[in-house]
Protein backbone atom coordinates (compact mmCIF):
# COMPACT_ATOMS: atom_id res chain seq x y z
CA UNK A 1 0.00 0.00 0.00
CA UNK A 2 1.30 3.39 -1.01
CA UNK A 3 -0.39 6.36 0.80
CA UNK A 4 -1.90 9.02 -2.36
CA UNK A 5 0.26 11.54 -1.35
CA UNK A 6 3.84 9.54 -1.41
CA UNK A 7 5.42 8.35 -4.81
CA UNK A 8 5.25 4.70 -5.78
CA UNK A 9 8.31 3.08 -4.59
CA UNK A 10 10.13 2.04 -8.47
CA UNK A 11 10.24 6.07 -8.45
CA UNK A 12 12.63 6.02 -5.42
CA UNK A 13 15.29 3.63 -7.39
CA UNK A 14 16.03 7.00 -9.71
CA UNK A 15 16.88 8.61 -6.22
CA UNK A 16 18.87 5.82 -4.38
CA UNK A 17 20.84 5.70 -7.60
CA UNK A 18 21.88 9.33 -7.23
CA UNK A 19 22.97 8.83 -4.04
CA UNK A 20 24.95 6.02 -4.57
CA UNK A 21 26.46 8.01 -7.67
CA UNK A 22 28.09 10.18 -4.98
CA UNK A 23 29.18 7.48 -3.05
CA UNK A 24 30.88 5.62 -5.59
CA UNK A 25 32.68 8.81 -6.97
CA UNK A 26 33.02 9.99 -3.59
CA UNK A 27 34.93 6.77 -2.25
CA UNK A 28 37.20 6.72 -5.95
CA UNK A 29 37.95 10.47 -4.64
CA UNK A 30 39.41 9.51 -1.46
CA UNK A 31 41.17 6.96 -2.79
CA UNK A 32 43.11 9.38 -5.18
CA UNK A 33 43.37 11.45 -1.91
CA UNK A 34 45.54 8.36 -0.48
CA UNK A 35 47.72 8.20 -3.59
CA UNK A 36 45.44 5.74 -5.72
CA UNK A 37 45.15 5.90 -9.42
CA UNK A 38 41.80 5.78 -9.82
CA UNK A 39 39.98 6.12 -12.86
CA UNK A 40 37.20 9.41 -12.19
CA UNK A 41 35.84 12.11 -14.47
CA UNK A 42 38.80 14.50 -13.32
CA UNK A 43 41.22 14.57 -10.54
CA UNK A 44 39.86 18.01 -9.28
CA UNK A 45 36.89 15.49 -7.98
CA UNK A 46 39.47 14.22 -5.07
CA UNK A 47 38.92 17.80 -3.23
CA UNK A 48 35.15 16.95 -3.32
CA UNK A 49 35.18 13.60 -1.14
CA UNK A 50 33.74 15.47 1.91
CA UNK A 51 31.13 17.14 -0.04
CA UNK A 52 29.93 13.77 -2.19
CA UNK A 53 30.34 11.34 0.97
CA UNK A 54 28.39 13.55 3.52
CA UNK A 55 25.68 15.74 1.44
CA UNK A 56 25.79 13.52 -2.32
CA UNK A 57 25.56 9.88 -0.31
CA UNK A 58 24.10 10.59 3.14
CA UNK A 59 22.27 13.70 2.32
CA UNK A 60 20.43 11.63 -0.26
CA UNK A 61 19.78 8.56 1.57
CA UNK A 62 18.80 10.20 4.48
CA UNK A 63 16.68 12.84 2.56
CA UNK A 64 15.06 9.90 1.14
CA UNK A 65 14.74 7.59 4.15
CA UNK A 66 12.70 10.98 5.72
CA UNK A 67 10.94 11.15 2.25
CA UNK A 68 9.17 7.79 2.97
CA UNK A 69 8.39 8.03 6.33
CA UNK A 70 6.06 11.41 5.81
CA UNK A 71 4.99 9.90 2.69
CA UNK A 72 4.82 12.76 0.97
CA UNK A 73 5.52 14.39 -2.38
CA UNK A 74 6.98 17.36 -1.72
CA UNK A 75 9.69 15.36 0.64
CA UNK A 76 11.39 13.98 -2.05
CA UNK A 77 12.76 16.83 -3.45
CA UNK A 78 15.35 16.53 -0.52
CA UNK A 79 16.35 13.63 -1.83
CA UNK A 80 16.18 14.79 -5.60
CA UNK A 81 17.86 18.07 -5.10
CA UNK A 82 20.96 16.86 -3.10
CA UNK A 83 21.29 13.82 -5.50
CA UNK A 84 21.48 16.50 -7.99
CA UNK A 85 23.99 18.22 -6.34
CA UNK A 86 26.25 15.56 -6.15
CA UNK A 87 26.18 15.01 -9.59
CA UNK A 88 26.89 19.11 -10.63
CA UNK A 89 29.72 17.88 -9.11
CA UNK A 90 30.96 14.82 -10.45
CA UNK A 91 30.42 16.28 -13.58
CA UNK A 92 32.29 18.96 -13.51
CA UNK A 93 29.81 22.01 -13.25
CA UNK A 94 30.87 25.11 -11.81
CA UNK A 95 30.94 24.54 -8.14
CA UNK A 96 28.38 27.23 -6.90
CA UNK A 97 25.81 24.50 -9.02
CA UNK A 98 26.17 21.94 -6.56
CA UNK A 99 26.69 23.96 -3.86
CA UNK A 100 23.08 25.65 -4.45
CA UNK A 101 21.42 21.84 -4.82
CA UNK A 102 22.82 20.37 -2.41
CA UNK A 103 21.55 23.60 0.14
CA UNK A 104 17.98 23.13 -1.76
CA UNK A 105 18.21 19.52 -0.63
CA UNK A 106 18.90 20.36 3.52
CA UNK A 107 16.28 22.82 3.51
CA UNK A 108 13.69 20.46 2.38
CA UNK A 109 15.34 17.62 5.04
CA UNK A 110 14.74 20.57 7.58
CA UNK A 111 11.19 21.13 6.46
CA UNK A 112 10.47 17.55 7.04
CA UNK A 113 11.88 16.98 9.99
CA UNK A 114 10.19 20.41 11.55
CA UNK A 115 6.98 18.76 10.19
CA UNK A 116 7.88 15.51 12.14
CA UNK A 117 8.32 17.67 14.97
CA UNK A 118 5.16 19.55 14.58
CA UNK A 119 3.66 16.66 14.56
CA UNK A 120 5.29 14.81 17.49
CA UNK A 121 6.65 17.24 19.77
CA UNK A 122 9.23 15.45 21.52
CA UNK A 123 13.33 15.63 22.82
CA UNK A 124 14.34 13.05 19.70
CA UNK A 125 12.30 14.70 16.82
CA UNK A 126 13.96 18.41 17.98
CA UNK A 127 17.23 16.06 17.87
CA UNK A 128 16.47 15.15 13.95
CA UNK A 129 15.52 18.72 13.22
CA UNK A 130 18.97 19.97 14.89
CA UNK A 131 20.81 17.28 12.29
CA UNK A 132 18.95 18.96 9.41
CA UNK A 133 19.77 22.35 10.28
CA UNK A 134 23.24 21.61 11.24
CA UNK A 135 23.42 20.17 7.65
CA UNK A 136 21.70 23.15 6.45
CA UNK A 137 23.85 25.66 8.63
CA UNK A 138 27.31 23.48 6.95
CA UNK A 139 25.89 23.69 3.26
CA UNK A 140 25.42 27.54 3.33
CA UNK A 141 28.56 28.74 5.32
CA UNK A 142 30.08 26.07 2.33
CA UNK A 143 28.32 27.72 0.15
CA UNK A 144 28.89 31.41 1.14
CA UNK A 145 32.91 30.76 0.64
CA UNK A 146 34.07 29.02 3.90
CA UNK A 147 36.27 25.62 2.64
CA UNK A 148 35.24 22.30 3.01
CA UNK A 149 37.61 21.71 6.44
CA UNK A 150 36.02 24.54 8.41
CA UNK A 151 32.16 23.19 7.73
CA UNK A 152 33.73 19.03 8.74
CA UNK A 153 31.77 19.93 12.27
CA UNK A 154 28.81 20.72 10.54
CA UNK A 155 28.27 18.63 8.49
CA UNK A 156 29.66 15.54 11.24
CA UNK A 157 27.57 17.14 13.39
CA UNK A 158 24.29 16.40 10.74
CA UNK A 159 25.14 12.91 11.29
CA UNK A 160 25.63 12.00 14.92
CA UNK A 161 22.18 14.12 15.30
CA UNK A 162 20.48 12.34 13.05
CA UNK A 163 21.54 8.88 14.36
CA UNK A 164 21.51 10.17 17.87
CA UNK A 165 17.61 11.21 17.35
CA UNK A 166 16.65 7.96 16.30
CA UNK A 167 18.64 5.99 18.80
CA UNK A 168 16.79 8.31 21.67
CA UNK A 169 13.77 7.47 20.45
CA UNK A 170 14.35 3.98 19.91
CA UNK A 171 15.41 3.95 23.65
CA UNK A 172 11.98 4.74 24.17
CA UNK A 173 11.03 0.92 24.96
CA UNK A 174 13.54 1.14 27.74
CA UNK A 175 12.37 2.00 31.23
CA UNK A 176 12.49 5.80 31.66
CA UNK A 177 15.28 6.97 32.96
CA UNK A 178 14.83 11.61 33.76
CA UNK A 179 18.83 10.94 34.90
CA UNK A 180 19.78 9.57 31.18
CA UNK A 181 17.33 12.24 29.44
CA UNK A 182 19.18 15.30 31.05
CA UNK A 183 22.54 13.46 30.57
CA UNK A 184 21.43 13.33 26.35
CA UNK A 185 20.42 16.96 26.59
CA UNK A 186 23.99 17.93 28.04
CA UNK A 187 25.38 15.83 25.03
CA UNK A 188 23.49 17.87 22.95
CA UNK A 189 24.76 20.90 24.18
CA UNK A 190 28.19 20.27 24.14
CA UNK A 191 28.23 19.08 20.28
CA UNK A 192 26.66 22.54 19.95
CA UNK A 193 28.67 24.08 21.28
CA UNK A 194 31.53 22.48 20.09
CA UNK A 195 30.29 22.79 16.17
CA UNK A 196 30.57 26.29 16.87
CA UNK A 197 33.43 27.05 19.05
CA UNK A 198 36.04 24.33 20.01
CA UNK A 199 36.75 21.47 18.17
CA UNK A 200 37.99 19.73 21.50
CA UNK A 201 34.61 20.46 23.31
CA UNK A 202 33.10 18.49 19.57
CA UNK A 203 35.31 15.85 20.54
CA UNK A 204 34.61 15.26 24.12
CA UNK A 205 30.73 15.15 23.34
CA UNK A 206 31.28 12.69 20.97
CA UNK A 207 33.03 10.47 23.67
CA UNK A 208 30.20 11.12 25.97
CA UNK A 209 27.67 10.43 23.34
CA UNK A 210 29.06 7.01 22.70
CA UNK A 211 29.25 6.05 26.54
CA UNK A 212 25.47 7.39 26.55
CA UNK A 213 24.47 4.96 23.46
CA UNK A 214 26.80 2.20 24.99
CA UNK A 215 24.58 2.45 28.49
CA UNK A 216 21.54 3.40 27.03
CA UNK A 217 20.81 2.19 23.58
CA UNK A 218 17.98 -0.88 22.98
CA UNK A 219 20.91 -2.75 21.46
CA UNK A 220 22.43 -3.74 24.59
CA UNK A 221 19.16 -6.40 25.24
CA UNK A 222 18.76 -6.88 21.75
CA UNK A 223 22.27 -8.18 20.94
CA UNK A 224 20.77 -11.33 22.78
CA UNK A 225 18.03 -12.11 20.50
CA UNK A 226 19.26 -13.73 17.13
CA UNK A 227 19.39 -13.07 13.39
CA UNK A 228 18.59 -9.95 12.16
CA UNK A 229 18.19 -8.04 15.45
CA UNK A 230 20.90 -9.54 16.76
CA UNK A 231 23.14 -8.23 13.37
CA UNK A 232 21.60 -4.90 13.54
CA UNK A 233 22.66 -5.12 17.72
CA UNK A 234 26.07 -5.92 16.59
CA UNK A 235 26.23 -3.16 14.41
CA UNK A 236 25.09 -0.58 16.59
CA UNK A 237 27.52 -1.71 19.39
CA UNK A 238 30.51 -1.81 17.34
CA UNK A 239 29.98 1.80 15.61
CA UNK A 240 29.30 3.24 19.18
CA UNK A 241 33.35 1.67 20.07
CA UNK A 242 34.21 3.96 16.94
CA UNK A 243 32.45 7.02 18.42
CA UNK A 244 34.37 7.27 21.34
CA UNK A 245 37.74 6.90 19.79
CA UNK A 246 36.93 9.25 16.95
CA UNK A 247 35.87 11.62 20.14
CA UNK A 248 38.93 10.82 21.90
CA UNK A 249 41.28 11.79 18.91
CA UNK A 250 39.06 15.05 18.63
CA UNK A 251 39.24 15.64 22.36
CA UNK A 252 42.99 15.17 22.53
CA UNK A 253 44.14 16.60 19.12
CA UNK A 254 41.38 18.83 17.65
CA UNK A 255 40.63 18.98 14.34
CA UNK A 256 44.04 19.95 12.52
CA UNK A 257 43.03 19.94 8.73
CA UNK A 258 45.18 17.61 6.35
CA UNK A 259 46.82 15.97 10.30
CA UNK A 260 47.35 12.45 10.52
CA UNK A 261 44.94 12.77 13.64
CA UNK A 262 42.36 14.40 11.31
CA UNK A 263 42.35 11.39 9.12
CA UNK A 264 42.14 9.44 12.25
CA UNK A 265 38.82 10.68 13.52
CA UNK A 266 36.96 11.50 10.56
CA UNK A 267 37.49 7.77 9.54
CA UNK A 268 36.20 6.57 12.83
CA UNK A 269 33.59 8.72 13.04
CA UNK A 270 32.07 8.40 9.35
CA UNK A 271 33.51 4.92 8.55
CA UNK A 272 33.40 3.19 12.00
CA UNK A 273 30.14 5.18 13.26
CA UNK A 274 28.22 5.85 10.73
CA UNK A 275 28.56 3.19 8.33
CA UNK A 276 28.44 0.40 11.21
CA UNK A 277 24.57 2.18 11.14
CA UNK A 278 24.52 1.90 7.45
CA UNK A 279 25.60 -2.17 7.02
CA UNK A 280 23.18 -2.68 10.50
CA UNK A 281 20.25 -0.76 8.63
CA UNK A 282 20.28 -1.76 5.13
CA UNK A 283 18.13 -4.64 5.31
CA UNK A 284 15.59 -3.46 7.16
CA UNK A 285 15.69 0.64 5.35
CA UNK A 286 16.08 -1.23 1.22
CA UNK A 287 12.50 -3.07 2.09
CA UNK A 288 11.42 0.05 3.70
CA UNK A 289 12.29 2.24 0.52
CA UNK A 290 12.19 0.17 -2.28
CA UNK A 291 9.64 -2.95 -0.69
CA UNK A 292 11.95 -5.33 -2.08
CA UNK A 293 13.24 -8.16 0.61
CA UNK A 294 16.45 -8.25 1.93
CA UNK A 295 16.65 -11.47 4.38
CA UNK A 296 18.83 -11.57 7.02
CA UNK A 297 22.30 -14.29 6.09
CA UNK A 298 24.94 -14.38 8.42
CA UNK A 299 27.37 -13.65 5.51
CA UNK A 300 26.06 -9.93 6.25
CA UNK A 301 29.00 -10.06 9.11
CA UNK A 302 31.39 -10.48 6.60
CA UNK A 303 31.80 -6.75 5.20
CA UNK A 304 30.82 -5.86 8.93
CA UNK A 305 34.15 -7.63 10.06
CA UNK A 306 36.02 -5.86 6.98
CA UNK A 307 34.96 -2.64 7.48
CA UNK A 308 36.32 -2.99 11.22
CA UNK A 309 39.35 -4.76 10.56
CA UNK A 310 40.15 -2.38 7.32
CA UNK A 311 39.93 0.70 9.70
CA UNK A 312 41.95 -0.70 12.36
CA UNK A 313 44.72 -1.13 9.50
CA UNK A 314 43.87 2.68 8.85
CA UNK A 315 44.23 4.25 12.07
CA UNK A 316 47.43 1.82 12.73
CA UNK A 317 48.88 3.98 9.70
CA UNK A 318 47.67 7.27 10.84
CA UNK A 319 49.38 6.51 14.59
CA UNK A 320 52.24 5.01 13.74
CA UNK A 321 52.38 7.72 10.46
CA UNK A 322 53.03 4.91 7.81
CA UNK A 323 51.64 5.98 4.96
CA UNK A 324 51.05 2.38 3.37
CA UNK A 325 49.16 1.44 5.90
CA UNK A 326 47.13 4.70 5.52
CA UNK A 327 46.86 3.89 1.75
CA UNK A 328 45.98 -0.13 2.28
CA UNK A 329 43.25 0.38 4.86
CA UNK A 330 42.01 3.12 2.89
CA UNK A 331 41.77 0.42 -0.17
CA UNK A 332 40.33 -2.02 1.87
CA UNK A 333 37.77 0.78 3.19
CA UNK A 334 36.80 0.66 -0.27
CA UNK A 335 36.58 -2.98 -0.49
CA UNK A 336 34.17 -3.36 3.11
CA UNK A 337 31.91 -0.66 1.13
CA UNK A 338 32.03 -3.00 -2.27
CA UNK A 339 31.20 -6.44 -0.57
CA UNK A 340 28.34 -4.58 1.45
CA UNK A 341 26.99 -3.11 -1.60
CA UNK A 342 27.13 -6.32 -3.02
CA UNK A 343 26.30 -8.81 -0.21
CA UNK A 344 22.74 -6.37 -0.55
CA UNK A 345 22.28 -7.00 -3.79
CA UNK A 346 22.74 -10.45 -3.31
CA UNK A 347 20.47 -10.71 -1.00
CA UNK A 348 18.08 -9.29 -2.77
CA UNK A 349 18.43 -11.57 -5.15
CA UNK A 350 18.00 -14.56 -2.88
CA UNK A 351 15.00 -13.23 -1.75
CA UNK A 352 13.48 -13.14 -5.25
CA UNK A 353 14.59 -16.57 -5.95
CA UNK A 354 13.53 -17.42 -2.16
CA UNK A 355 9.89 -16.12 -3.24
CA UNK A 356 9.41 -17.78 -7.00
CA UNK A 357 10.43 -21.35 -5.51
CA UNK B 1 -17.26 -15.54 11.79
CA UNK B 2 -13.58 -14.25 12.46
CA UNK B 3 -13.10 -13.23 15.93
CA UNK B 4 -10.34 -10.28 17.09
CA UNK B 5 -8.09 -12.72 18.77
CA UNK B 6 -7.26 -14.62 15.86
CA UNK B 7 -6.37 -11.16 13.97
CA UNK B 8 -4.29 -10.53 16.83
CA UNK B 9 -2.42 -13.79 17.18
CA UNK B 10 -2.24 -13.58 13.46
CA UNK B 11 -0.41 -10.01 13.97
CA UNK B 12 1.85 -11.62 16.36
CA UNK B 13 4.12 -13.07 13.41
CA UNK B 14 4.70 -9.32 12.32
CA UNK B 15 7.94 -8.68 13.79
CA UNK B 16 9.67 -5.08 14.22
CA UNK B 17 13.22 -6.50 13.32
CA UNK B 18 15.03 -3.60 14.82
CA UNK B 19 12.75 -4.57 18.29
CA UNK B 20 13.19 -8.10 17.58
CA UNK B 21 9.27 -8.16 19.38
CA UNK B 22 5.96 -8.48 17.43
CA UNK B 23 4.01 -5.28 16.70
CA UNK B 24 1.05 -6.93 19.16
CA UNK B 25 3.21 -6.49 22.03
CA UNK B 26 4.96 -3.81 21.30
CA UNK B 27 1.54 -1.73 21.43
CA UNK B 28 1.45 -0.63 18.20
CA UNK B 29 -1.84 -1.97 17.29
CA UNK B 30 -4.45 -0.01 18.61
CA UNK B 31 -7.93 -1.29 17.35
CA UNK B 32 -9.54 -4.67 15.67
CA UNK B 33 -12.76 -4.14 14.21
CA UNK B 34 -13.29 -8.58 12.67
CA UNK B 35 -16.61 -7.56 10.85
CA UNK B 36 -17.70 -10.67 8.91
CA UNK B 37 -16.38 -10.16 5.23
CA UNK B 38 -13.70 -7.32 6.24
CA UNK B 39 -11.40 -6.97 8.55
CA UNK B 40 -10.19 -3.74 9.89
CA UNK B 41 -7.09 -3.04 12.06
CA UNK B 42 -5.31 0.20 12.90
CA UNK B 43 -1.98 0.16 13.69
CA UNK B 44 0.88 2.80 14.40
CA UNK B 45 4.52 3.23 14.96
CA UNK B 46 6.79 4.45 17.50
CA UNK B 47 7.20 7.75 15.43
CA UNK B 48 6.50 9.14 12.20
CA UNK B 49 9.95 9.85 10.98
CA UNK B 50 10.03 6.28 11.08
CA UNK B 51 10.44 4.93 6.94
CA UNK B 52 9.23 1.25 8.23
CA UNK B 53 5.85 2.32 8.86
CA UNK B 54 4.37 1.48 5.06
CA UNK B 55 6.11 -1.96 4.97
CA UNK B 56 5.15 -3.04 8.28
CA UNK B 57 1.43 -2.20 7.26
CA UNK B 58 2.17 -4.63 4.38
CA UNK B 59 3.60 -7.25 6.16
CA UNK B 60 0.71 -7.05 8.65
CA UNK B 61 -2.09 -7.16 5.93
CA UNK B 62 -0.19 -10.36 4.32
CA UNK B 63 -0.32 -11.95 7.82
CA UNK B 64 -3.66 -11.50 8.42
CA UNK B 65 -4.42 -12.99 4.94
CA UNK B 66 -2.04 -15.81 5.24
CA UNK B 67 -3.64 -16.65 8.65
CA UNK B 68 -7.10 -16.12 7.88
CA UNK B 69 -8.00 -16.48 4.58
CA UNK B 70 -11.98 -16.30 4.83
CA UNK B 71 -11.40 -12.54 6.49
CA UNK B 72 -12.41 -11.36 3.59
CA UNK B 73 -11.20 -7.54 2.63
CA UNK B 74 -8.33 -6.72 5.12
CA UNK B 75 -7.88 -2.91 5.65
CA UNK B 76 -4.75 -1.48 7.73
CA UNK B 77 -4.46 1.54 8.51
CA UNK B 78 -1.54 3.64 9.76
CA UNK B 79 -2.92 5.92 12.50
CA UNK B 80 -1.01 8.53 14.63
CA UNK B 81 -3.44 9.67 17.08
CA UNK B 82 -3.08 8.61 20.02
CA UNK B 83 0.65 8.81 19.88
CA UNK B 84 2.40 5.54 21.10
CA UNK B 85 4.24 5.32 24.56
CA UNK B 86 5.85 2.81 26.16
CA UNK B 87 3.05 2.37 28.51
CA UNK B 88 1.06 0.46 25.43
CA UNK B 89 3.86 -2.58 25.44
CA UNK B 90 2.47 -5.49 27.05
CA UNK B 91 4.25 -7.09 30.01
CA UNK B 92 6.03 -9.67 28.00
CA UNK B 93 7.62 -6.93 26.12
CA UNK B 94 8.36 -4.82 28.81
CA UNK B 95 10.19 -7.23 30.35
CA UNK B 96 12.31 -8.37 27.75
CA UNK B 97 13.73 -4.71 28.14
CA UNK B 98 14.29 -4.48 31.45
CA UNK B 99 11.45 -3.02 32.96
Amino acid sequence: MVAAKDIPPPLRIPLLILGFASLIIGVGAGLLRLGWTVPLPAAELAAAHGPLMVCGFFGTVIGLERAVALARRWAYLGPLASGAGGLLLIAGAPMVAGQAFLAVGSVVLLAGSVFVFLRQRALFTLTLAAGAASWLTGNLLWLGGMSVFDVVPWWAGFLVLTIAGERLELSRFLPPSPMAKRVFIAVLAGLTFGMVFQAQVFGAALLALSLWLLRQDIARRTVKDSGLTRFIAVCLLSGYVWLALAGGVILAAGLAPGSLSYDAALHALMLGFVFSMVFGHAPVIFPAVLRVAVPYHPVFYAPLALLHLSLIVRLAGDAAALHEWRSAGGALNALALLAFILNTIAAVVRGRLNKTS
Amino acid sequence: MISEEAVREALRSVIDPEAGMNIVDLGLVYRIDAAPGHVVVDMTMTTPACPVGPMLVDQAQAAIRAALPDAGEVTVELVWEPAWHAGLMSAHAKKHFGW
